[in-house]
């Protein structure tokens, strides 16, 4: 039996789109597996858990997303000792964009922290609606939903997380997210974990460094290959 | 064309639309009125006291209960079915009163306020909700304080319990502030006015800008989302010259009984996560149905399932339904919580003995159909 630390970072802030629902999801499929998950919730004026197996960052609108990145800056050295441990990170949307080198909110232009190779900029429309993109890692078909004005372009050491089949991703319509190591950026709310099993064992793999085998969870595969097979 | 004209027009598309096509024809007159005369809204507003009631939630029951409160003043025309877009607001406004007490939608506030210049708008409360429209409750929130700032000459009434609603009132000329001792908010994290981190002691909130919910113009007890809303109608009618009527917590309207082939249904309406934590709290039942769509109005991302907890149904017979059933059993599957999904609803019902008596929550689209059947 392991033990894996989930942190959720600043849910207060980066919760508005249902992304904490991620950490939950880890600790559900971890039973499965003989993990067990405890979930750190860390708030904005919290340190940096150092002792995290996963770390979660989630959407959130401009001033909240602004006020995250200001508190991991502070945090700085903790984050760049958790990545050289081979820590797993999962960012989506407005988190996706916060470890990337660049992102606007409210108007401006502000540094990331450059975690991904990727730069994001104020899109001219919002992308809104359900989204399948074909998975880098696990070559089988994510969905979420999207909702996001940001477009990301991928630096040229960036590797998508996955090809878009439906809806917009980083706004070009052919990727979506950005992956570096255990690194995952996307635009897949949902949450992604909650949509995807297979993501989430993915990710408990690489924070445990073990192969765990497939577990069957019948209500999961239901609603997983449903989720596949409507959106379209 | 003249106003009359085209409100005969209307009315007549609004009698075929309700008797051929068998519509509400709540929607219909307003639509054509608007298409033959754009500034119908501002015409018909004239000459008489129009009060707006907005917010996330409770707008419909908050308009009624103003609506009874007004009615002792004048006539008072109300489109109390909560057809709320600028098209359901003309189609009431075709009728002639003293007075008329309309829901608008948080998006639609704007163009309706500016239009029918009221002499008060009344502000609920403001949190995530449909966000596929919506898309983020801070650009709500600006929208409302923007028109704060444009009507001076209208009195704005809120909750400032919340901060996104205290924000709004702060750009108004008038205002009356309301606070009910406070209550945190879900998504309160952030100051709306300024944007730093906004400091929450307990229940209350101040900022270093200067936004909280300190010195109200009024301050009643702590009170269910349903009372405040009720006590908020008061002000709203106290404003106006009118009598507060007595309000009595268990007589607030907030579910619907039916009886489904012998199944009694006290069914209850859920829109977001504020709402299912209120509706989640009143079961009392052992057994509960819950209903969910993500048609347009239901907000099409469901998502936010995940911000609320279902824990107190936990040990209940719970059945899902809907065209969404499937992201509910998910959700509270990975919470432990087992449910029996049905597909149908007319199948969910027969998942319970007769003479049952059943809690039933329904998003939006589930909610209005469950109350015509």
């Amino acid at each position: 039996m392991s033990k894996i630390n989930i942190v959720r970072i600043h849910n207060e802030l980066l919760g508005t789109y249902g992304d904490q629902g991620n950490a939950e999801v880890l600790v559900f499929r971890g039973k499965f597996h003989g993990i067990t998950g405890n979930i750190i919730d860390v708030g904005y004026n919290d340190p940096l858990p150092t002792n995290g197996d996963i770390y979660l960052l989630g959407g959130a609108e401009d001033a909240a997303q602004l006020l995250s990145l200001e508190a991991l800056n502070r945090d700085r050295e903790t984050l760049d000792l958790v990545i050289e441990r081979g820590a797993v990170i999962l960012a989506v949307c407005a988190g996706f964009q916060i470890i990337g080198n660049s992102f606007w909110a409210a108007g401006k232009e502000v540094a990331g922290l450059g975690l991904l190779d990727v730069s994001s900029t104020p899109g001219t429309k919002r992308y809104v609606g359900d989204i399948k993109i074909k998975s880098t890692n696990l070559e089988i078909d994510l969905t979420g939903f999207e909702n996001h004005a940001g477009k990301t372009i991928l630096g040229p050491t960036a590797v998508p997380f996955g090809k878009v089949l439906v809806g917009h991703g980083n706004g070009d319509g052919k990727f979506d997210g950005a992956i570096n190591g255990n690194i995952f950026g996307t635009y897949l709310h949902g949450p992604i974990l909650a949509r995807n099993p297979e993501f989430a064992d993915l990710l408990l793999n690489r924070a445990t460094g073990r192969k765990y085998s497939q577990i069957t969870d019948p209500l999961a595969v239901q609603y997983a290959t449903w989720r596949r097979k409507v959106t379209k | 064309m003249r106003l009359a004209i085209s409100i005969l027009i209307a009315k007549f598309a609004g009698f075929l639309s309700k008797n051929i096509l068998r519509k509400s024809g709540e929607t219909i007159p307003g639509k054509v009125l608007l298409k033959l005369d754009s500034s119908a809204i501002t015409k018909l507003s004239a000459n008489r006291k129009i009060i707006l009631v907005t917010g996330t939630n409770g707008k419909t029951s908050t308009t009624k209960v103003l609506t009874q409160i007004v009615t002792k003043l004048g006539k008072t025309v109300s489109n109390g079915t909560g057809s709320n877009l600028n098209w359901g607001v003309a189609t009431t406004l075709m009728k002639k009163s003293d007075y008329a007490v309309l829901e608008v939608d948080e998006l639609h506030l704007n163009n309706v306020a500016k239009a029918a210049n009221p002499i008060a708008i009344l502000m609920l409360n403001l949190s995530r909700d449909q966000l596929h429209r919506m898309h983020e409750v801070k650009r709500v929130a600006d929208r409302w304080h923007e028109l704060a700032k444009s009507l001076p000459g209208t009195t704005f009434i809120g909750d400032i319990d919340d901060p996104f609603v205290s924000y709004a009132l702060s750009g108004a000329t008038q205002s009356i502030k309301v606070s009910f001792g406070g209550k945190k908010h879900q998504d309160g994290a952030v100051c709306p006015a300024c944007g730093k981190y906004l400091t929450w002691s307990k229940q209350n909130y101040k900022c270093t800008c200067g936004l909280s919910n300190k010195n109200p113009d009024q301050e009643f007890e702590s009170a269910s989302a349903a009372l405040r809303n009720a006590n908020l109608a008061n002000v709203a009618g106290d404003f106006l010259g009118a009598k507060p009527i007595a309000i009595n917590e268990s007589e607030l309207e907030r579910s619907v009984l039916r009886n489904f082939g012998g199944v009694e249904a006290k069914i209850r309406l859920t829109k977001n996560p504020a709402s299912w934590k209120e509706a989640l709290s009143s079961i009392t039942k052992s057994q509960v149905m819950l209903v969910l769509n993500a048609r347009q109005v239901d907000g099409i991302d469901t998502s936010w399932l995940w911000d609320v907890s279902f824990v107190e149904l936990a040990g209940k017979k719970v059945v899902v339904t809907g065209d969404r059933a499937l992201d509910l059993a998910y959700r509270l599957h990975v919470q432990g919580i087992n449910s029996i999904i049905e597909k149908d609803f007319s199948k969910a019902i027969d998942s319970f003995e007769r003479g049952a008596e059943v809690d039933v929550l329904a998003a939006y689209t589930a909610f209005f159909s469950l109350v015509k059947a």
